[in-house]
């Protein structure tokens, strides 16, 4: 349980560039490291996450930790994935006007932004493996791309559309 | 009492945050600055710029941002704890009714069919990220490396960012260097 909080506490220290930028690095951890989850029931966990309020970091932490301590690893993975950004944020709550203004800070965050499409493209490409089963899932991302490329639908509407086409068709 | 509205105001943002991130923050705007007046616009919009800097979720650490702001650590307390709990709530329930459900016919088809959903919305935004941060043929080597080395050699992006924080800060204190003679 107390690797499971510490590696929380790694994820969060390390989660630049928003919820998709860190699903890399939770994959890796939690499936290919530890394997706490499967591949699918990360892929799972990730569906879930879209369709419920929260960042996706927290809801995989407090998800995993239920499911292997029950109530109390779920607190402790959730504590434990939000402490390093809570200390690191009330230090910038301080700083972060003086250090706007240091060439060194933008540029940090100029690659590190460049950085996070990188990890991003490497979430697809780690999910991506387990998700492609069959032809059936193959029609299901085209769809899915071309629904969301041309009208830029709310993507929770469009996974319960899914959600019940699967159950219907799949 | 301003630390139970600062919970009550966190709670309701902390709700609605659906899909993520960017999307709350007009939403907290309303309830931070023009329902309550706890902020100024500026504060607020530095606020978001530090929130995106820091790492972390935006929503946790704008609920920081806010929370210390008007009330100090209690505040920060109060704010996080709201923020997070609508989402902890919930999932707890997914949580445990999945442990039941998971390997009925019927949840598995969907989730058979929204594993490459998933995907697609994965692969949506990294096409308009790429647009916004600035990507060209001069910078293209920088995510690609990232790609490669967490996706096919399978290091973790742990290294990847420290690699990544490392070489700018030296490559930006040689240019500065340079500036001065």
């Amino acid at each position: 349980m107390l690797t499971m909080f510490l590696t929380f506490v790694k994820v969060g220290l390390f989660s630049f560039g928003g919820g998709y930028a860190v699903l890399a690095m939770l994959q890796q951890e939690i499936v290919v490291k530890h394997g706490w989850l499967t591949a699918s029931e990360f892929t799972d966990i990730v569906a879930i996450s879209q369709m419920t309020p929260g960042p996706i970091a927290i809801n995989a932490a407090t998800f995993i930790g239920f499911k292997t301590h029950g109530i109390w690893g779920s607190v402790l993975c959730t504590l434990g994935v939000i402490l390093a950004p809570l200390c690191l944020m009330m230090i910038l709550t301080h700083t972060y006007i003086k250090l706007q203004q240091k060439e060194w800070f933008k540029n940090m965050f100029k690659s590190l932004r460049l950085l996070s499409v990188g990890l991003i493209a490497a979430a697809m490409v780690l999910i991506g493996k387990s998700a492609f089963p069959d032809l059936f899932s193959v029609g299901v991302f085209v769809v899915c791309f071309l629904i969301l490329w041309r009208w830029k639908v709310n993507p929770i509407y469009m996974l319960l559309g899914v959600a019940v086409f699967g159950m219907v068709f799949g | 009492m301003i630390l139970w509205q600062l919970f009550i105001s966190f709670l309701k943002i902390g709700a609605f945050t659906l899909g993520g991130g960017i999307a709350m923050i007009p939403i907290m705007r309303r309830e931070v600055v023009e329902k309550h007046g706890w902020l100024t616009d500026m504060d607020f919009l530095d606020g978001v710029a530090a929130a995106q800097s820091s790492p972390g979720p935006i929503a946790i650490n704008m609920s920081v941002y806010v929370g210390y702001r008007i009330k100090g650590v209690p505040g920060m307390l109060v704010a996080v704890l709201g923020s997070v709990l609508p989402s902890f709530t919930s999932i707890i329930i997914i949580a445990s009714l999945f442990n039941r459900y998971a390997q009925e016919p019927l949840v598995r088809k969907a989730f058979h069919a929204l594993e490459p959903a998933v995907v697609s919305l994965i692969a949506w935004p990294l096409i308009q990220i790429s647009q916004k941060v600035g990507l060209n043929w001069r910078n293209f080597w920088i995510p690609l490396s990232a790609l490669i080395a967490v996706a096919f050699v399978g290091i973790s992006p742990m290294y990847v960012i420290i690699v990544c924080i490392a070489l700018t800060l030296i490559i930006s204190h040689i240019k500065q260097k340079r500036g001065k003679n």
